[in-house]
């Protein structure tokens, strides 16, 4: 580590009211380490094809990051009504045959997972929010940064391409277990699987740029003053799961290039000895457990890489929105670290059932429990932070109080399942698709929904309209737990997952009302973001201006030389950061809040309490 | 390393909200570590291709099948001629490092153009082994030790590629520079130089696991054990 404290002589102390134009302030009081990093030549782009398409700046990348999952996400969004359409009312839609249900399935978990939440946290928010909230110009290697989102849209334009081509995209599931998914009698067995597995070996290559971007922007290019420990949780959320990323994906990128070449040139990596229609198939000797943990060993951190991002989201909005600071910050940055190395040593808990050693899954059921503790403790620190703060209950607010209720549903049924014993019986069945959406599908789609009406303000300059807001809110809020608090009992009843359709089965019989109950709250639930989709449309045509930091939040990226920020995000002048982004009604203060940049001598009679 | 985990963990333990932390946080340069952004981005880099590589090893001794053939493979062959080829390289980047730090420039063009050339020359040896392989009936799809083999080698092939493709815009830029301003390019250099000796590594932990881990190997070592 480089010696970033030291105050080597020579250097000469200057006032805040010389870096920062602050009045009021005394030299000794406000000394701030001289500027010794040379400025970022920042390439400006001139024409619309180089300031708005192949844009190297950030924020723009962010946003296109941004609408490009979400454009993924409606089309998961569209494939979750349609398999709810089949189950909730079989035969309705005759189109619909089996192997339509399997490419749905497939194809909305990829979707969602990979395509739309990952995408949205790490290349959304993470190019929006880091250069800005670390007091950067951009990120280090902004072409390398534009050329990440160029691939993930050829992913995307790839992985959409598969619904075209003959058979259509792969049926084989989300995991992509071997050896069916590349045998025929799969749906999407021919050229569906391939352009999958290509688009998700592209999405894995352009995330590497882009993760590489995030880490060093944030290890290395940080502004003066901004310690690691003065970092708002966002970005250490969003840099933990980078880092997870980085460790994780090559797993996906080794199982996609070995299964393609068992598919295209007959290599057996993942398929052992194969009778087909009493001929034996060419293939032998390869492991498809083998492949379960590549898979797994990716798909475990995963959780993480989506959860992460929104522990640390969640964070900043509580403590903004209820005007208190974080409890235990600390804690809260081991907890992310903690859970972060944790998530690599608990991967097969998603493998019980594949006929494992009892004392392996022992192990892996022992983790999973211990990795509950840190998570636990977040849970803990954001209620503890509520606990006598100011709260505003607004639609910000509400949105990360559901993200807490259903985290901790999700969580609790996590624990369930995470002991062996349990997770048999249970494994095949609803109790596990009610508690993977709970947990890794409304929870953070909960946490994007309050960073949208959060920072839409400083991305656009306009609020969004609080009344629609709370209807959206209430909508997706009551809607979701209408979907999956019932079918965790479809679960324990036994109804099982994977099914296209559940014919006269006596499980069944006694469900069929709370099976077409859930398929309606589905298609409301769905047809509530279309809310939000309106709200945006008014508020960029009609909606009211927004103050510059509305929230009256501390983060720098509220204290920006323009609002929304332009290219360079600070005006002339980086920022000089003398405080955590936490000081929020601090005793003898003038204000409720005080900006990261606000120097100790405009706040002498203040006190920060301890946390 | 002991201190970059003390420095890591003391970082952890700070506490930002206390005034005496704050006036020691204030003389913060920004920077966590005293490394240019290309060299950290070769470090992260290196991160990735090890667990790539790993997982590439751990894939092929998990699905070792008995009856493996690998006698091919362990004849003396061109493998070793391009081990060496690596060696040459890494030798030739360390004089490269140790002129940037003594500020003699008047080698570097030739032995920057040197590195690329051999790195080059690795890469046709590599693709004339493939010839050779096929050529003696043994091709990808044959079994999982030659499966391993030839993935093994396109990835770290391709890997070497890139490395290349920021070679030639290193080497592009050099070439045309006045002696006197080669070492503003100190960072890019020391980065590539890193990649090298990065490739070099995976290279010989590959070298040593084909030549251990198959199946001549393990039977001598079951003899040793009965």
């Amino acid at each position: 580590m480089s010696d970033e404290y030291e105050n080597k002589s020579g250097y000469q102390a200057q006032s805040s009211e010389a870096l920062t134009g602050s009045a009021g302030s005394t030299p000794d009081m406000d000394y701030v380490r001289p500027a010794e990093l040379p400025e970022q030549d920042l390439y400006h782009g001139h024409t619309f094809l180089t300031k708005w398409v192949f844009c190297q700046d950030a924020k723009v990348i962010g946003v296109q990051y941004f609408l490009t999952a979400v454009f993924t996400g409606i089309v998961g969004l569209i494939l979750s009504w349609l398999m709810r359409l089949q189950l909730g009312f079989p035969g309705l839609a005759g189109f619909i045959t089996a192997e339509h249900y399997y490419q749905f399935v497939t194809m909305h978990g990829m979707i969602m997972v990979v395509y739309f939440l990952t995408a949205l946290f790490l290349g959304g928010f993470g190019n929006y929010l880091i250069p800005l909230m670390v007091g950067a110009r951009d990120m280090v290697f902004p072409y390398v940064n534009m050329l990440s989102f160029w691939m993930f849209f050829v992913a995307v334009a790839i992985l959409m391409a598969s619904f075209f081509v003959p058979g259509g995209p792969t049926g084989a599931g989300w995991t992509l277990y071997p050896p069916q998914t590349i045998l025929e009698g799969t749906p999407g067995s021919g050229m569906g699987i391939l352009l999958m597995l290509v688009s998700l070996a592209l999405f894995v290559i352009g995330f590497t740029m882009g993760g590489l971007n995030y880490m060093i922007t944030v290890l290395q290019a940080r502004t003066r003053g901004m310690t690691l420990m003065r970092m708002p949780l966002t970005v250490w959320g969003i840099f933990t799961a980078t880092v997870l990323a980085m460790l994780a994906f090559p797993a996906l990128l080794v199982s996609a290039i070995m299964m393609t070449l068992d598919k295209v040139i007959g290599t057996s990596f993942f398929m052992p000895t194969i009778l087909k229609a009493g001929e034996v198939l060419e293939y032998g000797g390869g492991s498809p457990i083998l492949f379960q943990h590549l898979f797994w060993f990716f798909g475990h951190p995963e959780v993480y890489i989506v959860a992460l991002p929104a522990f640390g989201i969640v964070s900043d909005l509580i403590s903004v929105h209820a005007r208190k600071n974080i409890f235990g910050y600390r804690m809260m940055v081991w907890a992310i670290v903690g859970i972060g190395a944790l998530s690599f040593f608990v991967w097969a808990h998603h493998m019980y059932v594949s006929g494992m050693n009892p004392w392996f899954g022992f192990f892996f059921a022992t983790t999973t429990l211990i990795i509950a503790v840190p998570t636990a403790m977040k849970v803990y620190n954001w209620i503890l932070t509520l606990w006598r703060g100011n709260i505003r209950i607004n639609t910000v607010m509400l949105w990360c109080l559901g993200f807490i209720v259903t985290f901790v549903n999700g969580g609790i049924t996590g624990i369930f399942l995470g002991n062996v014993s349990v997770d048999v019986p249970l494994s095949d069945t609803y109790f596990v698709v009610a508690h993977f959406h709970m947990v890794m599908g409304i929870a953070p789609v909960m946490v994007i929904m309050g960073a949208v009406y959060h920072w839409f303000p400083l991305i656009t300059g306009r609020l969004l309209n609080e009344t629609l807001g709370k209807w959206h809110f209430w909508a997706t809020f009551l809607g979701a737990y209408s979907i999956y608090f019932p079918m965790h009992y479809l679960g324990f009843i036994g109804v099982p997952r994977r099914y296209y359709e559940m014919y006269d089965s006596p499980y069944m019989t006694s469900a069929v009302g709370m099976n077409e109950f859930i398929s309606l709250a589905a298609f409301l639930v769905g047809a509530a973001q279309f809310i939000l989709i309106f709200n945006i449309i008014k508020t960029l045509k009609t909606g009211k201006p927004a103050p510059k930091n509305p929230w009256k939040a501390n983060s720098l990226e509220w204290h920006t030389s323009t609002q929304p920020p332009e290219h360079g995000n600070f005006g002339e002048r980086l920022p000089v950061v003398h405080r955590w982004p936490y000081d929020f009604s601090v005793p003898g203060a003038k204000d409720d809040f005080i900006p990261q940049t606000t120097p100790p001598s405009e706040v002498v009679h203040t006190k920060v309490e301890k946390t | 390393m002991s201190n970059f985990i003390k420095k890591l963990f003391g970082t952890l333990t700070e506490k930002p909200w206390e005034s005496d932390r704050a006036k020691i946080d204030d003389a913060h340069i920004g920077k966590t570590f005293d490394l240019s952004v290309q060299t950290s981005a070769v470090i992260i880099i290196f991160g990735i291709a090890t667990v790539l590589f790993s997982l590439i090893f751990t894939g092929y001794i998990y699905s070792i099948p008995p009856e493996q053939d690998t006698r091919y493979l362990l004849k003396p062959n061109f493998l070793w001629i391009n081990t060496f080829v690596l060696f040459v390289i890494a030798y030739f980047f360390s004089k490269i490092t140790s002129d940037l730090k003594q500020k003699e420039t008047m080698r570097i063009k030739r032995n920057i153009i040197l590195v690329g050339g051999l790195s080059y020359l690795f890469l046709f040896g590599q693709l004339y082994f493939w010839v050779q392989l096929m050529q003696s009936g043994n091709y990808v799809s044959t079994n999982s030790y030659f499966s391993s083999f030839y993935i093994f080698t396109a990835l770290h092939g391709m890997h070497l590629l890139g490395g290349l493709f920021f070679w030639g815009r290193v080497a592009g830029r050099i070439l045309k520079m006045e002696q006197n301003k080669i070492l503003d390019e100190e960072n890019n250099i020391s980065a590539l130089s890193m990649y090298w000796m990065f490739l070099l590594v995976v290279w010989l932990a590959f070298f040593l696991m084909i030549y251990i881990f198959n199946d001549s190997f393990i039977a001598w070592c079951k003899t040793l054990i009965s």
